[in-house]
């Protein structure tokens, strides 16, 4: 291994010395340990990789845009689950609120609300229903993950009570259709989006560093007069928002409403996606940019094994088999990264 | 203390070349289970048949409820159309009815450059777009087991349906309640209710008893599409209503609710049910006299006519057009059960044996026994 020269003598124990001499396996750790996204970045190059070998020019093509729209709602979803789980909650009714939003405007349009005007306040009735499972977690102290699961039966309910149970047609002309959702690529475009924007909001504003803290450590965050009130319920608005965003753009480009759409499954994959980019389940760590790759990574085998011509039932097998082999080797890579930390926390070795 | 200072990583080249040689392991063990997905999927046998050999031509089976029990013989059936023909298909869509699952397979299969394309129409507009694409891709579609609804006929542009008459379906239970019912009040479980398929049979019960003018009561009622809580939902219902006179189910699941309420209740002989499908639950309640009657749709001949129709089109270069095809008004009761009940079998998806089911004596048929000799 190579060795720090250039210490200089009778430093103090507590300083914290970036390596001066750095070797290449020592850049290469240190690039893993300052981007988590790094290793779905990998994977998801891989898996592209493999796809192309296997399925030659039909991996291209059409079947770009396809996957495009298999990725988009996933990583939206994921985006959003990525932030909860950084500040340490969950929402496990995102698929509810997805499957719920395009209802609302459909039926606020057959009351002769502007399509627009319709859109919105569904989104903005999503975000009010994360905030509500934001002040039932925080101000009455049930833990998230019961909180949104119990959030998610009851949006089940009143989405099938509300439909019947019957399918419905989104509404809109072309125009609004190409945007939201209904032309080849504008789910991925706005997907794109709002990765970089939740990825700036988590990078380079105080609420994405408050974000972490009170993830990371939440009594000391309090101890730092953060509002950790204040930061978990806004993770939550914009976590409903993003699923009711979500849930229109799907519903729009399928050019149906499915009232049993969504659901736990897509919750699932959403913060599969998440966990897979790199974001802890335990709070304190993980980056939207790597829930995007996540959600790439996830989506692509979807996409490569039907390209493929696998069949329903072989199918899980393999989902499953490549999804533990994902998550052994992104685990391998943050248990590098978690070595190299303790190391920069040890005291300094024997120096005479 | 090893020789390494404070500040420099720990990390050991071995660790990284020990994660790099599991992601390249990774990578490989993939490459070896993608190697043998093909052969899961189905392997073409060498047969003998009249047809020039071909390259193995692939079609995609879309379907809304893919583990379901019901498309076991689906399955089998479409496999030995694969087999006899050379081809193989892929079986593909969403576990749950969901539609943005099966676009997004169809849209694959499309992608993929598939040979040819089934689909059950479940949404009246969800697959207008990936069929116009198919097509416009030189890929034939064509419709199974369920068609698209008269409202959106003229928009959904696949070349056939081979499949039952869902409303006929249900006029020909309808049918069988007025034939056996004169009066009082009867149940009618419908699993999904606004669901395309199951709902046709549910407007086709209602709208013959209505017309009839006799003084039945129907009590259209949702059960689920689990067998837990289909039978939970029978379960409500009785106890509030023990005055009905006959319950029926327009899928097959709930049967096995309403056969258990009856045992629970001692209703045989009391009160009249039927319902759709010959699962063994049914086969067993028909031959022990719980079930009146039940309407079978042929799930074999749903997965082996579609790879045929869209086989003979490939072939022939568009010359055979793929014919829609009635599978499915066959009334089965305790005269005719024998068969069903006698073996397990591949048609019925009890057994996966190739075997040569022995069929012995006349043949009766009653009119409305068999699906007419006319497609309305």
């Amino acid at each position: 291994m190579s060795t720090d020269v250039s210490a200089p003598q009778g430093r103090s124990r507590l300083d914290v010395t970036p390596p001066t001499r750095v070797g290449g396996v020592a850049r290469v750790s240190a690039l893993y340990s300052r981007h988590r996204e790094i290793a779905a970045i990998l994977i998801s190059v891989l898996l592209f990789i493999y796809f192309l070998a296997r399925s030659g020019s039909l991996f291209l093509g059409s079947n770009v845009a396809t996957l495009g729209q298999y990725v988009a709602p996933i990583a939206i979803l994921a985006v959003g689950e990525a932030m909860l789980l950084i500040c340490g909650e969950i929402d496990l009714s995102s698929g509810n609120v997805y499957a719920l939003s395009p209802f609302i405007v459909m039926y606020l349009n057959q009351d002769h609300l502007p399509v627009i005007l319709a859109t919105v306040l569904a989104i903005l009735i999503s975000a009010f229903i994360g905030l509500v499972n934001g002040l039932i977690t925080v101000y009455l102290h049930v833990p998230s993950f019961v909180t949104t699961l119990g959030m998610s039966f009851l949006l089940l309910g009143i989405v099938l009570v509300l439909t019947n149970g019957a399918t419905g047609t989104p509404p809109g002309g072309s125009l609004y259709a190409d945007i939201m959702g209904g032309g080849n690529w504008s789910e991925l475009i706005w997907a794109g989006c709002i990765v970089v924007v939740f990825a700036y909001l988590l990078k380079w504003t105080r609420f994405g560093t408050y974000t972490f803290a009170v993830g990371g450590n939440l009594n000391a965050a309090r101890e730092a007069s953060i509002n950790v009130a204040r930061i978990k319920i806004w993770n939550f608005v914009l976590m409903g928002a993003l699923a009711g965003l979500t849930g229109i753009l799907d519903g729009v480009r399928i050019a149906a409403l499915d009232p049993t759409s969504g659901g736990t499954a897509i919750m699932f994959s959403a913060v599969a996606a998440a966990v897979i980019g790199g974001t802890s389940l335990v709070g304190g760590s993980g980056s939207v940019i790597g829930a995007f790759f996540g959600a790439c990574f996830l989506e692509t085998l979807y996409d490569g094994f039907t390209l493929e011509g696998v069949s329903q039932f072989d199918f899980d097998i393999i989902i499953g088999a490549a999804i533990l082999i994902a998550m052994i080797v992104n685990i391998r890579f943050q248990r590098l990264r978690v070595g190299r930390s303790f190391e920069e926390l040890e005291p300094e070795g024997d120096e005479a | 203390m090893t020789s390494e200072s404070s500040g420099q990583s720990r990390i050991s080249r071995r660790q990284l070349l020990g994660s790099a040689a599991l992601a390249g392991g990774g990578l490989a063990v993939g490459s070896a289970l993608g190697g043998i997905s093909p052969a899961f999927a189905a392997a073409p046998r060498a047969v003998s048949n009249p047809y020039p050999s071909h390259p193995t031509w692939t079609f995609t089976l879309v379907n809304h409820v893919t583990t379901s029990e019901f498309f076991v013989p689906t399955r089998y059936g479409a496999q030995d159309a694969c087999d006899l023909f050379g081809c193989q298909y892929q079986w593909v869509g969403s576990v749950n009815s969901i539609v943005s699952e099966m676009v997004d397979a169809f849209n694959v299969a499309i992608d993929a450059k598939v040979d040819g394309i089934g689909v059950p129409v479940i949404d009246p507009n969800a697959f207008i777009a990936p069929t116009n694409r198919a097509l416009a891709a030189g890929i034939p579609v064509i419709a199974y087991n369920t068609a698209a609804p008269t409202t959106t006929a003229d928009k959904n542009l696949q070349m056939c349906y081979i499949g039952q008459s869902l409303f006929q379906a249900g006029e020909l239970m309808g049918q069988q309640i007025l034939d056996k019912l004169d009066k009082g009040r009867i149940v009618v479980f419908n699993p999904t209710p606004g669901s395309l398929n199951l709902q046709a049979r549910t407007n086709g019960i209602n709208d013959v008893i209505k017309a009839s003018g006799k003084p039945i009561t129907i009590d259209n009622i949702a059960s689920a599409a689990t067998l837990a809580e289909a039978v939970a939902a029978v379960k409500a219902y009785y106890a509030g209503h023990p005055d009905v006179v006959g319950m029926f189910c327009v899928d097959t699941l709930t049967m096995v609710g309403i056969i258990e309420v009856m045992q629970a209740h001692n209703l045989k002989g009391k009160i009249v049910t039927g319902c759709f499908d010959t699962i063994p639950q049914v086969v067993s309640g028909i031959t022990s006299g719980y079930v009146d009657f039940t309407i079978y749709q042929q799930p074999y001949l749903q997965g082996f006519l579609p790879i045929l129709e869209l086989f003979l089109f490939k072939l022939s270069g568009g010359l055979n057009i793929p014919s829609s095809v009635e599978t499915g008004l066959s009334l089965i009761t305790k005269a005719n059960i024998g068969q069903f009940a006698k073996y397990t079998d591949r048609y019925e998806g009890s057994s996966a044996a190739e075997k040569i089911i022995p069929m012995s004596g006349p043949i009766s048929v009653s009119a409305g026994d068999y699906p007419p000799t006319q497609l309305s």
